[in-house]
């Protein structure tokens, strides 16, 4: 994440990056997930972003939520450069949770910071079963100390999911109320109660 | 003294120095450099000591510092032994990163990083590490390097790199492996083998060091890594070094390597260094490393079982039948991770072998109870018996 945020501080550097309000309420995420919202976030926009849609409630690089709406398989959790030689995470449709929170620990250890898994459960998302995860970090950049969780479910060969974090030191508390509303509000279209990851 | 004078007398000397290195280079009569003395804080040196020393009241703090005392004391006795009059000013810091480095600042502030403890198979081959860049150290090439850039009217380029230096120790990493001409690099070599000899290290081992690392980066996919990695970009040709490294070994044959007292150090960290590894994803990499550490060792489960979740993780072709291979060596050494059973687990799930997975999810419970990933390995379970 620390690649994500400094190409993310570059872009707002350089002038080609906004913040656009994303309102309370019900919101389309690409074409399957729903969220409903209590409250407004920010997200960030700018060329060469993705797979991922970057939001925050306090500004990068202080906190950052990543949702993934419906990563294919083979595709890469992260941006990729082509012209890059480091390593790539690429996301596939046969993964167990504990392949793809493993995915994330090598996407957030990029810059050598430090994870710790905390845990892995089942847990419902998206209107189906699928799994969510705490874990701590040290990021390598600045020394600080985050917390974070995910949810995420599998649907139709599609990732789906969030992951949030912040430091540990009052920015996590204070979201991860909001995070967790966030989550059991997701709605994966064409997934039914009784469907599994 | 002014600036001027001070700055003259500064080159005159380093010349004399080089001079008297590039002799050692040779072999005969070569005694290491007297300590050297504080700099003036006006001039450049001083300069760069000072930046020095901030970062390293930064990594004193760093939360990626390991701060185990006896494994500290006893890198520093290591470095010490190398460096011999310089070991007050020589001050070890080990560092949580996982790649393989060391390096040392012209203050004397020595990181060495968790990549290159894993990747060390002795005492002698992290002496051959220390001694290189204590080399670096005692030849003053940061100084060197840094009037060579002002005198090439560089001076920006040089200060954009030193206001990058947020992280700690990276100018650090710029100085001992990028900045460094190949010149510099062959002199670093030649005293570090110097120093690893008088300290009783068998000198043999440098090459074993550049080797291996050769063995690992020529595994990776996308070709020759002495035209892709920057740090052979600025050391001498992988060959020519190794070589050197062998012949001048060669002349100073004998020496310890201290492996059995090594191992011991270093076992309890193993576990978390190679986690690391695993976390890295450069698949190809890992698997050279660990199939020379297995050779090595072939009675380490740690190795096995690192090797088996490479595999696991890169998910190609005959991987998982290697997985599982390296998996039940693991198991029968008998004080295999926990884990071996869960990365069975995962692969019989795959293979839609229910029984088989089961019984090896069940293991792992059974001896991990409490494991971060406990209920979502249950839940596999209880998913399996409808």
């Amino acid at each position: 994440m620390k690649i994500l945020i400094a190409t993310v501080l570059v872009i707002i550097l350089a002038g080609c990056a906004s913040a656009v309000k994303v309102s309370s309420g019900e919101n389309t995420l690409g074409d399957r997930l729903t969220v409903t919202l209590e409250g407004p976030w920010n997200q960030i926009k700018a060329p060469g972003l993705g797979p991922a849609q970057i939001w925050t409630m306090e500004g990068m690089p202080i906190d950052q939520l990543l949702i993934y709406t419906g990563l294919k398989d083979g595709e890469a959790i992260h941006a990729t450069n082509s012209s890059s030689k480091s390593k790539t995470f690429n996301f596939r449709a046969s993964m167990e949770p504990d392949e793809i929170v493993s995915l994330f620990e090598g996407m957030l250890t990029r810059d050598s910071s430090t994870y710790k898994l905390v845990k892995l459960e089942p847990a419902g998302f998206g209107g189906g079963k699928g799994f969510r995860f705490e874990y701590s970090l040290v990021r390598k950049i600045d020394n600080v100390k985050l917390s974070g969780v995910g949810y995420g479910a599998i649907s139709q060969g599609e990732l789906f999911a969030i992951v949030y974090q912040a430091p540990q030191l009052t920015f996590f508390s204070r979201h991860k109320r909001r995070i967790e509303q966030l989550a059991v509000s997701a709605r994966i279209k064409g997934v039914s109660q009784k469907q599994g990851t | 003294m002014n600036r001027r004078r001070f700055l003259a007398c500064a080159s005159c000397a380093s010349l004399l120095q080089v001079a008297s290195l590039a002799q050692a280079a040779s072999g005969d009569g070569w005694q290491v450099p007297a300590r050297i003395p504080r700099p003036d804080t006006a001039s450049d040196e001083g300069g760069l000591w000072a930046l020095m020393d901030r970062e390293e009241q930064k990594l004193r703090r760093s939360p990626f510092r390991i701060q185990d005392q006896q494994l500290q004391s006893y890198l520093q006795d290591i470095a010490c032994r190398l460096g011999g009059e310089h070991c007050p000013d020589t001050r070890v810091y080990l560092v949580h990163t996982p790649l393989f480095n060391a390096n040392m600042a012209p203050n004397g502030m020595m990181q060495i990083w968790s990549g290159l403890m894993l990747r060390a198979d002795n005492e002698a081959q992290l002496a051959a590490v220390l001694g290189h860049e204590i080399g670096h150290y005692v030849a003053r090439h940061s100084v060197e390097r840094l009037r060579d850039i002002k005198s090439r009217s560089a001076v920006g380029q040089f200060m954009v790199l030193f206001g990058l230096v947020g992280a700690v120790g990276r100018f650090a990493t710029f100085a001992g492996s990028f900045a460094y001409s190949r010149y510099h690099e062959r002199i670093a070599d030649r005293i570090g083998l110097e120093l690893m000899s008088k300290a009783g290290y068998d000198p043999a081992e440098a090459a074993t060091v550049w080797e291996n690392l050769l063995m690992e980066l020529r595994a990776k996919p996308g070709g020759d890594p002495t035209k892709s990695n920057p740090l052979f970009a600025t050391h001498p040709p992988a060959e020519e070094r190794r070589e050197t490294l062998m012949r001048l070994a060669e002349t100073q044959p004998g020496g310890v390597t201290n492996e059995v007292t090594w191992q011991q150090k270093v076992a309890p960290y193993r576990r978390e260094w190679l986690a690391d590894e695993v976390r890295r994803g450069q698949h190809e990499e890992s698997i050279a490393l660990l199939t020379r550490k297995i050779m090595r060792s072939p009675q380490v489960s740690d190795y096995l079982f690192t090797r088996a979740e490479v595999y696991r993780s890169r998910a190609k072709n005959a991987d998982f039948d290697d997985a599982i291979r390296d998996y039940q060596a693991a198991s029968a050494t008998g004080n295999e991770p926990s884990e071996t059973h869960r990365g069975l687990g995962l692969i019989y799930r795959a293979r839609k072998q229910i029984a088989e997975a089961r019984a090896s999810f069940e293991r792992y419970l059974e001896l991990a109870p409490e494991a971060p990933d406990a209920l979502m390995i249950k839940s596999y379970v209880e998913e399996m018996k409808t």
